[in-house]
């Protein structure tokens, strides 16, 4: 069979000493990166990009595929002994896990995660596997009426789901299409909004952007806080780990669920894992026999959102891959490093470059299994890199910032660009601006106005073309009611305050 | 609670949306002055850049209303006391290191860097201080300059 064949030529490229290097490294860093507030997947992925450019794009994309499933895990350390979560995916881990770990069960809920994780991460590979191949099949029918339209759909989906206003959510996504604007028009050759500044010719490159937004302004943000709050003391031995028979009892189709829902969650444009957990939990809480146990150390609700979440980021490749449409910061930054290392993502990514899609479908089979044997056997030393203070933690990272910008180009224009965009991503956080909104516009924009403006040269009706053809009728439709939803809420919510201040 | 213009995230709000509206404006009328809204065969550089400027001021404008008829300045979006000297050290530090990159190179930069923030941030002692900042700066130095063969910033100094 074909498909067998491609498989095992992925593990051939996936086993090379290298490549496996690569993927420990990987586990290992998105594991810490995972675990240390503030720095979370996109700023792992944006930091270790420029690590990649001296690397075979397989070896790279093998890397940061790893870490992103690290970094699921990651979080679950922090979530469950701190009380706060690692990063974003796993805020509802907190709600259980913590709770677990005060009841001094703190290695079972992280040795649920594990399991769970490992699980999901691996039914998610295979599902990967056998939706990807027929997806991006389907998507060589596009045309860039169908480009547009789905590239559409993932900035108004992410917009709706990571801004804390609608408002504030669009206007950080058109900021950063107009950043995209910047520079060379490919169809003119007019030097868009350079303002004279010859470095701004060549447009605004999204690694230094991604690196200031993700990077520098998530440590500015932490930078605040002298230091974690107090760690729940826990014994992580082997026994300590393994999920007891009870355990499995309980939380066998919370994994399951978990995975299912997640994977799917994960493949929608816009919405990741994050998302995915919430789903998850609520779902649990809901089919439970026990709700009054939810927010007591439920094991369940560990196991459910912890499944989801590594489902979820495995689900989110489905559309980078195969579409060039990524549904998540995470991925954005992960599609624009595809595009600098040359590679095209989209429907022609599997028939041009089997090597590297299959390589790394077949890296993240192995990268599960790493991911499992750390998770359970090395907790300790994850917990011991916890300690470390974040004032030494976070000058060192400011370093990886600075360093990562300029390798770029060579350029200490680039780091005054990522300095400009740290000060704004410490800003966006804090004022409720979406920075992930944004950088997913800078990297679509490009593509989208390129989509649109053939778009519009092939149409002999003007925009209704978008809704002449039926694929894209139905994604613009879908993302109008993205815009619509939250736009008819606040309608209504103006009427209701405006009924209550006439009654009183 | 207190709120000192834009110090508290109304504040905020107004002036982003008064920039953002002034922003969007430019942009629209920036377009259809230097560039052409519709090419030989179809729309040109200037039509997408023409829209995103104008639902940018839309948008803006929204921000705008809703901050200045909103009767609750909501809270401070900046920190005060020990967490504003933790930024503002930070942030000065980050921005003297990219300042005098040039200058004094990369290595003698990012010693100089983490000793100043580690130190002087939570008062880390000298010889842990010195021996990650001259760690991490070996490191640095020989990922980037052997392994990925990228060159770092170099100093007046020549290295």
């Amino acid at each position: 069979m074909d498909f067998l064949a491609n498989l095992a030529m992925g593990f051939s490229v996936a086993l090379t000493p290298f490549n496996l290097l690569m993927a420990t490294c990987g586990v290992v860093l998105g594991i810490l990166i995972g675990a240390l507030p503030g720095v979370g997947p996109p700023s792992g992925v944006a930091l270790l990009l420029p690590l990649t450019f001296g690397m075979d794009p397989t070896s790279g994309i093998i890397m940061l595929a790893a870490l992103y499933a690290g970094t699921m895990y990651g979080g679950t350390i922090t979530s469950v002994l701190i009380n706060t979560p690692g990063e974003s995916a796993s805020v509802v881990t907190c709600i259980d896990g913590y709770q677990m770990a005060l009841q001094g069960r703190a290695g079972a809920a992280l040795g649920i995660a594990a399991f769970g994780s490992f699980i999901a991460g691996t039914f998610g590979v295979v599902l990967l596997m056998l939706v990807s191949p027929a997806l991006a099949r389907w998507s060589l029918a596009f045309g860039p009426p169908e480009t547009f339209a789905l590239m559409l759909l993932g900035l108004t989906t992410v917009t709706l789901l990571t801004g804390e206003s609608a408002v504030k959510g669009y206007i950080s996504m058109v900021l950063g299409l107009m950043i995209a604007m910047v520079g060379f028009d490919i169809i003119s050759g007019d030097a868009r909004y350079a303002l004279g500044v010859p470095e701004l010719m060549d447009g605004i490159d999204f690694l230094p952007v991604a690196i200031g937004l993700f990077g520098l302004g998530e440590v500015l943000a932490g930078a605040e806080e002298a230091r974690l709050g107090a760690m729940v003391p826990g014994r992580f031995g082997f026994r300590d780990v393994m999920p007891s028979a009870n355990d499995w009892l309980r939380s066998r189709w919370a994994i399951v669920r978990g995975t299912i829902l997640g994977f799917f969650i994960g493949v929608l444009p816009g919405a990741g894992p994050t998302i995915s957990t919430f789903f998850s939990y609520a779902v649990e809480k809901r089919v439970s026999r026990r709700p009054e146990e939810f927010g007591h150390g439920a094991i369940e609700g560990v196991a459910g959102p912890e499944s989801a979440n590594n489902a979820a980021a495995t689900g989110a490749m489905v559309p980078m891959l195969t579409l060039g449409i990524p549904g998540s910061a995470t991925t954005a930054i992960m599609l624009g490093g595809l595009m600098m290392w040359g590679l095209r993502p989209g429907p022609l990514l599997f028939e041009k470059n089997p090597q590297f899609v299959w390589g790394l479908i077949a890296s993240q089979y192995i990268a599960n299994v790493m991911l499992l044997v750390l998770s359970t056997a090395f907790i300790p030393l994850f917990v011991r890199a916890l300690r470390v203070p974040f004032g030494i933690l976070m000058p060192i990272i400011i370093i990886f910032c600075v360093t990562g910008a300029y390798s770029l180009k060579n350029s200490v224009f680039d780091v005054g660009q990522m300095l400009v965009f740290g000060v704004l991503g410490y800003a966006m956080k804090k004022l409720g601006y979406s920075p992930a909104a944004l950088t997913l516009a800078l990297v679509l924009g490009p593509l989208a106005e390129r989509a649109l403006r053939q778009s519009l040269i092939i149409s002999d009706s003007g925009i209704a073309i978008f809704f002449l053809r039926p694929i894209s009728a139905v994604l613009v439709v879908a993302a109008l009611a993205a815009v619509a939803v939250p736009a008819l809420r606040a309608v209504r919510n103006a009427r209701r305050r405006r009924a209550l201040a006439l009654k009183a | 609670m207190s709120a000192r213009g834009g110090l508290a995230v109304r504040g905020a709000d107004r002036i982003a949306g008064a920039g953002l509206l002034a922003l969007g404006v430019a942009f629209s009328a920036g377009a259809l002055r230097y560039y052409d809204y519709w090419g030989p065969n179809g729309p040109g550089p200037a039509f997408l850049p023409f829209w995103l400027g104008l639902i940018m001021a839309v948008l803006a404008a929204l921000l705008l209303v809703k901050a200045i008829r909103a009767a609750d300045p909501g809270e401070d979006w900046l920190p005060r006391g020990d967490a504003l000297r933790r930024l503002v050290l930070v942030l000065g530090a980050t921005i003297a290191l990219v300042a005098l990159l040039e200058v004094v190179g990369m290595i003698v930069g990012t010693v100089l860097f983490l000793v100043g923030v580690i130190r002087f941030l939570d008062r880390h002692p000298w010889p842990l201080t010195i021996a990650v900042a001259l760690a991490v700066a070996g490191v640095n130095f020989l990922v980037f300059t052997y392994w990925l063969h990228v060159p770092l910033p170099v100093g007046v100094l020549g290295f």
